[in-house]
C-alpha cells in the first residue's frame, strides 16, 4: 500500500554524507551494497527515494539502470518509506515448524492488511499500515533457530512467540506510542 | 601493543591467562544472540550491578555460546582451583543466591549443568581444577555424549571480544608457525593430506582449492569468507562468529599467505548484526596487535580483512552469485568454468570458503593432518556443526564427528521428540536438501550417505519433525522459499519452481488431481537437471523425497481430501472433526446444544455417530489433542458433550419420535443386499448407513448378542450394556437384520455369501489374545485377558484367585485389572516399560490405581512357576530401556534381574490378533501380521465384492477407528452397488449461529463425576456419571467454533 507520507528533498548534509560515503568506499569490493545500506540507513523512514538513487549514480559513475537492479534485487532496500515501528516475522523451518505462519496470518489480520494477488504467499512481505505506524516483514531466517517461532520488533529479536505474547507485545508499544 | 615476536606474543599469552584464570571468581555470561533473546543480557547487567553492590572481587566476562540453546541463559561460574561449572537457565533473580553460594564456596546445585576439569583448546591446554564430584562432567550429558569440539573449540569459554583471551588458548599460534617456516607448498601439502572438504555443502576438497589459487597466476588474489548462511535452520555460522572471530580470521590469514593473496573479504549476511560488530571488533583489534596489515608478526606479509554485509538474498550464498553482489551488482549466478580460482572477483584469481572450514584450518596446522584425519569416516575427515531444531526436546549446535548416525542425533542428543509425540522425519539440508524419514534413522551423517537418499548434508540443519507436521505443506514450504529466492535469470528456476509451487498449493487446498503427481515429479526433475546454479538445481530436493518417502500422504491430500497431521486448513473443518476418525461436526453439534436445541444436537450426533453414548464413555478422544482451546486453558471435553446429549434423549420420551426422523432419512430401496460379518462397532457401523442409504442389510454374527468388543470385553463399570442396547434400538429401526450365533467360516461359508449378496463387508475384529511363550503358561490359573472379559461380561463363572497378575499395558490389561478388583481380588499389573509409554487410556492407568491396583514397570514376564499343575507365582525380568526402535519408543531389554511375585493367577493381555483360522480360510490375501490386506482407499480386499475394514485390517486399535473404517466402508460399497458415487444424501440442514464468540468463556474444562474409589471396587456400577446439563452447557460454551472461516469486519 502507498503511504501518503511527503518525500522530503534532499538537504546540503545529506548530499555531504553521500559523498562522504562513496569517497570511503570508492573502489572497494562490496561499494555499491556498502553505501546503499548506510544512505538507507541515515534516513529516518529508512528507505531510498529516488532522487537519492539518481544521486548515487552520479556520483559513482554507476548507471541509474544498475543501482535500480541492486535496489529491486536485494530484500533489505526499501523504495517506499517505512512505518515508525517495524514488525518482522521469521518464516525459516523451524519457525515454520512451530507455527509461525499462523502467526504472521494473526499479525495480518490485526493490523488490518493484506496482500492482494494470488502468489502473495511466496513474495517477500512488506507492508506498511496506512498510518505509516507499522510495517510489517518477513524474512526468510534470523538464524536463531532454538527460539522458534520468531518475531523480531524494531530490531529486537523475542523468542518462543504465540498469539497472546505478540498481543501483548503490540500493546505496550502502542502504549508507549501515546 | 604490537606482537612483532614471540616474547612479545607470550606476553600477551600470559596477560589473556590471567584473564582467563585470574586469581579471583570469574563469571562469563553465555552472550550469544540466542542467548540474549533469552534474556541474558539482563542477566550480565544483574551481576555486574550485584557485584559492585556488594562490593565483591569477581570477573565479570561476556563469552559466546557453549551451544545447548534449550537451555539458555547460560552462565559459566570459575572459582580458582576448582572446575569450571556451567550454569542454566539462570534469570536475573538467580543472580543474589548465586553469588551468596559462592561466596561459601558452593555452587548452586539445581541450576548446575555440568562441569568441565579442563579442556583441549587444540592450539593449547587450560586446566580448571577438580572437585564438585556431584555435578556430571559436560561428556557425561545427553546433549554433549559424543560431541568433538575442533570448530567450537573456543566457543562459550573465552570471551568473546578479547584477542588476549585468544591468543591465551593458543590462538594466532598456527599463523605463527605457518609464517615462520615460510613453506606455503607444504604447508598445503599439509591441508590436503588432512583430507578436509569444504564445510559449506559441495564438499570439494579444500586443499585442492587452495593449490588451485596459489599455481593461478595473477597480480592481485582474493580470499573470501562466505559468511551469507541463508539457510533457514541453520545458525552455527552464526555462533562461531559471535563467539570466537578471531578464529575466522586466523584461517584466513593463513590462507592469504599460503595461496599468496593479500585482500580478505568476509561477506556476512544483514540479518547477523551481532556477528558484523563482533568481526569488526576482532578486526580492529587484530590490526593492533600487528595480526592483520601490514608486516605481520614482523613477518612481512600484509594482508587486509575488509568486512561487507549481504543485503537478504539467499541466494548470494552461492559463489559466483556472492562475486556479483561484491561487484555491485544484484546477486546473478554465472556458468562455471571459469570457477573463481581462474576468473573470481573483478577478474582476479579468487578462493571462497564456507565459515566453518576456514575454523578448521588452525588445528590441522597446530596438531597435523594425520590427526585430524582420524575423525571422521573413511571419505571424509574431520567433524561438522549441526543445528538440530524442530520438534526436539533438546535444540542447539551439535559439533559430531562425520559418519555419525542420524538416530544419535535425534533420540540420544536431541533425547526424541518433545511434548511425547513421535518423530517422523528429519529435514538436513535445508531449502537444497531433503526429508528423511524415521525408518532410515541408522543412515550415518555424510556428504555421500545422504544424497544417496535424495537429500545433502549441506550446512547441516537438522529439523526434526513430528506426526503434527504435514509433508505435502513442508514441501510447499520450501518450493515457496526457493521461488521466492530464485535470481530469474534461467527458465527451469524461475518458471519452473512456479509452477511447482501451484501445484502444490492446489494439494494443499484440496483442489489436487492425480495426474499433478506424475506432473511434479517430472517438473522437479527438469528443473534439477537444467537449471544453472545450485540454487535451482537443488530446489526440488524436498519435493522429490517427500514425493519418494511420504507419498502416502500426498495421496490423502489427493484422493482421500484429508490431511492428517492437521495442517492444511482447508482440508478440514476444524482441527477436532479433523483428528476424529468419524470425522463428526464437532463445532456444530456443540453449538445447537448451547443455542437450547437439544433434538436437533442429538440428530447431529447420531446421524456422525451411531454409537455416541458408548463412544461417549470409552472413546481414546483424539479430538482432545487437537483442540485449540487447550492454547487458552484446556481442550473442551467433547466425548463428555456427545454421552451427554446421547444419554439425554435415550432416557427421555423424545427418542421414538426421534428415531422416526431418523428412519425418514432413508433413502429409496435400492434393491441390492450386503452382507455383514461382525457386530462389533465397524460392523455396526457401516450396516447402519447401507441401511439408511437404502441397501438390505444383513448382520452376521457368532455371537448371541450384538456389541463384538463393546459387549463382550469393555467391563460394565465402563459400558453399561443397557446403553448400548438403546443405540442397537436405532440401528435395528432403520431395517438391520440381525443373524446371530452365527459364524462365518464356520455355519457359512464365504462362498455362500458371495452367492447370495452383492457385497459382502467383514468385520470380525481381533479377537485372539497373543500368546507369551514362556515356561508355566499351561498351569490352570493362567488366562488370556480377552477369554477372562468375556465370561465375565457372560455371567459365566471364572476362577479368578486372590492375588492376580496381569501382564500388559494397553486397555484390555487395565480392564482385566479392574474387572478383578471388583471380584475381590488383589492386582498387580507388569509392563515391560515406563508408565508413559502404556498405550492404555490415561485415565484408565489412573483410576485402576485409585482403585487399589499396583503396578511394576520395567519387567517382562520371565516364567510361571506352579505347584501341583496350579500357579504358586511368576518371575519377571526386570528390563532396562535401550536403543530407539521402528515405533520411535526405547525397547525394554532383559537385565539379569528376577523378581518374584507371588499370585494364583495369571491375565495375559499383550496385545489381540486376527483369528488366523479364519483368515486363513477365508482365501484372502493376508499381510504378513496377519491382518486382511485390502486397497488403503476403497478397503477392498483381494477377492472382488469383498471388502473388509476394522481391527482385521489395521489390527488391534480402539471403537472410533474402527467405527471409523466402518462409515468409510459404507460409502465405498454404496459406490460400487449403484455405479456412482453419491455424496450428501444422508445430510441435512441445519440452522445455528456462524459467528464465533467475541471473547472466549472463562470457564475451565468441566470434569464429569466419578463415584468415589473406596465404592467403586466394590461393584460394577459405572464408575464415570456424566456430565450434568449445566456443566454440558458450560463446555459447549468455551468451543472457540474453529470451523468459521471468514468474518467481516
Amino acid at each position: 500500500m502507498k503511504t501518503t507520507l511527503a518525500q522530503s528533498p534532499q538537504t546540503v548534509e545529506d548530499q555531504d554524507f553521500v559523498d562522504r560515503v562513496v569517497a570511503e568506499n570508492s573502489g572497494r569490493p562490496g561499494a555499491l551494497l556498502t553505501i546503499l545500506e548506510r544512505v538507507q540507513d541515515r534516513n529516518p523512514s529508512k528507505y531510498l527515494p529516488a532522487q537519492v538513487l539518481e544521486y548515487v549514480a552520479a556520483k559513482t559513475d554507476i548507471p541509474l539502470a544498475q543501482i535500480q537492479s541492486v535496489v529491486t534485487f536485494y530484500a533489505l532496500f526499501n523504495l517506499e518509506p517505512q512505518g515508525s515501528n517495524t514488525v518482522c516475522v521469521c518464516r525459516g523451518t523451524a519457525c515454520h515448524t512451530r507455527g509461525s505462519r499462523g502467526l504472521l496470518e494473526r499479525l495480518k489480520l490485526e493490523m488490518g492488511v493484506s496482500n492482494h494477488g494470488e502468489d502473495g504467499e511466496a513474495e517477500k512481505l512488506s507492508i506498511t499500515t496506512p498510518d505509516g505506524e507499522y510495517t510489517i516483514r518477513t524474512v526468510a531466517c534470523f538464524g536463531q533457530c532454538a527460539l522458534a517461532p520468531v518475531v523480531e520488533i524494531n530490531h529486537e529479536i523475542y523468542g518462543h512467540m504465540n498469539e497472546r505474547a505478540l498481543r501483548n507485545e503490540l500493546d505496550a508499544l502502542e502504549k508507549e506510542r501515546r | 601493543m604490537r606482537i612483532q615476536d614471540l616474547s612479545s606474543f607470550n606476553a600477551v599469552k600470559e596477560a589473556g591467562l590471567a584473564k582467563l584464570l585470574p586469581y579471583k571468581p570469574r563469571i562469563g555470561v553465555g552472550m550469544g544472540t540466542c542467548g540474549t533473546g533469552n534474556g541474558a543480557e539482563g542477566v550480565y547487567h544483574a551481576f555486574v550491578e550485584e557485584i559492585d553492590r556488594r562490593g565483591l572481587d569477581v570477573q565479570v566476562a561476556r563469552v559466546g555460546c557453549f551451544g545447548y540453546c534449550a537451555q539458555e541463559p547460560l552462565v559459566n561460574v570459575w572459582l580458582p582451583g576448582r572446575p569450571l561449572v556451567i550454569l542454566r537457565r539462570v534469570q536475573p533473580d538467580n543472580v543474589p543466591p548465586i553469588l551468596d553460594d559462592l561466596y561459601l564456596g558452593r555452587i548452586p546445585a539445581e541450576l548446575a549443568l555440568c562441569k568441565i576439569e579442563d579442556w583441549d583448546h587444540l592450539t593449547g591446554q587450560v586446566k580448571y581444577g577438580s572437585g564438585f564430584p556431584e555435578i556430571p562432567s559436560w561428556r557425561e550429558v545427553p546433549f554433549f555424549r559424543g560431541q568433538k569440539k575442533i570448530v567450537l573449540r573456543n566457543c562459550g569459554l573465552i570471551s568473546a571480544d578479547d584477542i588476549e583471551e585468544y591468543i591465551a588458548v593458543g590462538g594466532y599460534q598456527a599463523l605463527y608457525k605457518v609464517l615462520i617456516d615460510g613453506t606455503p607448498e607444504l604447508a598445503i601439502e599439509q591441508i590436503k593430506a588432512s583430507k578436509l572438504r569444504g564445510r559449506g555443502g559441495a564438499g570439494y576438497p579444500t586443499g585442492l582449492k587452495w593449490e588451485m589459487l596459489r599455481k593461478a597466476k595473477g597480480d592481485k588474489k582474493y580470499i573470501i569468507c562466505n559468511a551469507d548462511e541463508g539457510d533457514p535452520g541453520a545458525y552455527m555460522n552464526r555462533n562461531e562468529i559471535e563467539s570466537d572471530p578471531h578464529a575466522l580470521l586466523e584461517g584466513m590469514i593463513i590462507g592469504g599467505f599460503l595461496m599468496g593473496a593479500q585482500n580478505g573479504i568476509i561477506y556476512v549476511r544483514a540479518e547477523y548484526p551481532l556477528a558484523v560488530h563482533r568481526l569488526a571488533r576482532a578486526v580492529e583489534q587484530a590490526k593492533e596487535y600487528g595480526l592483520l596489515g601490514e608486516n605481520i608478526l614482523g613477518r612481512g606479509f600484509n594482508f587486509e580483512i575488509q568486512i561487507v554485509e549481504g543485503a537478504g538474498a539467499f541466494v548470494c550464498g552461492e559463489e559466483t552469485a556472492l562475486i556479483s553482489s561484491l561487484e555491485g551488482r544484484a546477486g546473478r549466478p554465472r556458468p562455471r568454468p571459469p570457477f573463481p580460482a581462474q576468473k573470481g572477483l573483478y577478474g582476479c584469481p579468487t578462493n571462497i570458503n564456507n565459515v566453518e572450514t576456514w575454523y578448521n584450518i588452525a588445528p590441522i596446522v597446530a596438531k597435523g593432518p594425520a590427526w585430524f584425519s582420524e575423525t571422521g569416516s573413511t571419505k571424509s575427515a574431520g567433524t561438522k556443526v549441526f543445528s538440530l531444531v524442530g520438534k526436539v526436546k533438546n535444540t542447539g549446535l551439535v559439533e559430531m564427528p562425520l559418519g555419525t548416525p542420524l538416530k544419535t542425533f535425534v533420540y540420544d542428543v536431541g533425547e526424541g521428540a518433545f511434548n511425547g509425540k513421535q518423530v517422523k522425519a528429519v529435514q538436513t539440508g535445508g531449502p537444497s536438501g531433503g526429508c528423511i524419514p524415521q525408518e532410515m534413522f541408522d543412515t550415518p551423517v555424510d556428504y555421500e550417505t545422504l544424497a544417496k537418499l535424495g537429500s545433502i548434508m549441506g550446512s547441516g540443519g537438522m529439523v526434526v519433525m513430528d506426526e503434527d507436521n504435514c509433508m505435502v505443506d513442508v514441501a510447499r514450504y520450501f518450493i515457496e522459499f526457493t521461488h521466492s529466492e530464485s535470481c530469474g535469470k534461467c527458465v527451469p528456476c524461475r518458471v519452473g519452481l512456479d509452477k511447482g509451487l501451484r501445484i502444490l498449493k492446489n494439494f494443499t487446498n484440496g483442489k489436487g488431481v492425480e495426474e499433478d503427481l506424475e506432473a511434479l515429479d517430472e517438473l522437479g526433475r527438469m528443473i534439477r537437471d537444467m537449471s544453472l546454479c545450485g540454487l535451482g538445481q537443488t530446489a526440488p530436493n524436498p519435493v522429490l523425497t517427500t514425493m519418494r518417502h511420504f507419498r502416502h500422504e500426498f495421496e490423502d491430500h489427493i484422493r482421500a481430501k484429508r490431511c492428517r497431521a492437521g495442517v492444511c486448513e482447508n482440508l478440514a473443518l476444524s482441527p477436532c472433526e479433523n483428528s476424529c476418525p468419524l470425522h463428526m461436526n464437532i463445532p456444530r453439534f456443540l453449538e445447537l446444544y448451547k443455542e437450547g436445541n437439544i433434538e436437533e444436537a442429538f440428530e447431529s450426533v447420531i446421524m456422525d455417530n451411531p454409537l455416541a453414548a458408548s463412544t461417549g464413555r470409552v472413546c481414546q478422544h483424539p479430538c482432545d489433542d487437537r483442540c485449540r482451546r487447550m492454547n487458552i486453558d484446556e481442550s473442551v471435553n467433547i466425548r463428555d458433550v456427545h454421552r451427554f446429549i446421547a444419554d439425554t434423549i435415550y432416557d427421555s420420551d423424545k427418542y421414538p419420535a426421534l428415531m422416526d426422523r431418523i428412519c425418514a432419512r432413508k433413502q429409496t430401496a435400492t434393491g441390492k443386499t450386503v452382507a455383514v460379518v461382525g457386530a462389533g462397532p465397524t460392523g455396526l457401523t457401516s450396516a447402519f448407513y447401507l441401511a439408511l442409504l437404502g441397501h438390505n442389510v444383513t448382520v452376521y454374527e457368532s455371537n448371541p448378542a450384538a456389541g463384538g468388543m463393546l459387549r463382550y470385553a469393555l467391563p460394565e463399570y465402563r459400558l453399561p450394556k443397557n446403553v448400548l442396547d438403546k443405540e442397537l434400538e436405532l440401528i435395528e429401526r432403520v431395517g438391520v437384520k440381525f443373524i446371530f450365533n452365527t459364524a462365518v467360516g464356520f455355519d457359512v461359508s464365504l462362498n455362500d455369501l458371495d452367492s447370495n449378496y452383492d457385497a459382502v463387508f467383514l468385520a470380525i475384529g481381533t479377537w485372539k489374545e497373543a500368546w507369551v511363550y514362556m515356561p508355566g503358561t499351561e498351569l490352570k490359573g493362567v488366562m488370556p485377558a480377552l477369554l477372562f472379559l468375556e465370561a465375565v461380561s457372560k455371567g459365566e463363572e471364572v476362577h479368578l484367585g486372590k492375588k492376580v497378575v496381569v501382564i500388559g499395558g494397553g486397555n484390555a490389561a487395565i480392564d482385566s485389572a479392574r474387572t478383578a478388583l471388583r471380584m475381590g481380588s488383589e492386582v498387580t499389573v507388569v509392563y515391560r516399560r515406563e508408565r508413559k509409554d502404556m498405550p492404555a487410556i490415561v485415565e484408565e492407568t489412573e483410576a485402576a490405581e485409585a482403585e487399589g491396583a499396583n503396578f511394576v514397570f520395567l519387567a517382562a514376564p520371565h516364567r510361571v512357576v506352579g505347584f501341583h499343575g496350579v500357579v504358586k507365582a511368576i518371575e519377571v525380568v526386570k528390563t532396562k530401556l535401550g536403543e530407539f526402535d521402528a515405533s520411535g519408543r526405547r525397547k525394554p531389554v532383559p537385565t539379569d534381574e528376577i523378581q518374584v511375585l507371588k499370585c494364583d493367577t495369571v491375565i495375559l493381555a499383550v496385545g489381540e490378533k486376527v483369528d488366523m483360522d479364519f483368515a486363513k480360510a477365508s482365501g484372502l490375501i493376508l499381510k504378513e501380521v496377519g491382518t486382511v490386506e485390502v486397497d488403503r482407499f476403497s478397503l477392498e480386499t483381494s477377492r472382488t465384492k469383498f471388502y473388509a475394514g476394522g481391527d482385521v485390517i489395521s489390527g488391534a486399535s480402539n471403537v472410533s477407528n474402527a467405527m471409523g473404517y466402518g462409515k468409510k466402508a459404507a460409502r465405498n460399497i454404496d459406490e460400487r452397488l449403484l455405479g456412482y458415487k453419491r455424496t450428501g444424501v444422508l445430510s441435512k440442514k441445519y440452522e445455528y449461529d456462524q459467528t464465533p464468540p467475541t471473547q472466549p468463556s472463562e470457564v475451565g474444562r468441566q470434569v464429569p463425576g466419578h463415584l468415589p474409589a473406596r465404592q467403586r471396587a466394590a461393584s460394577f456400577e459405572e464408575v464415570s456419571v456424566g456430565l450434568t446439563a449445566c456443566e454440558a452447557l458450560e463446555e459447549a460454551n468455551r468451543c472457540l467454533r474453529c470451523d468459521i472461516r471468514t468474518t467481516e469486519r
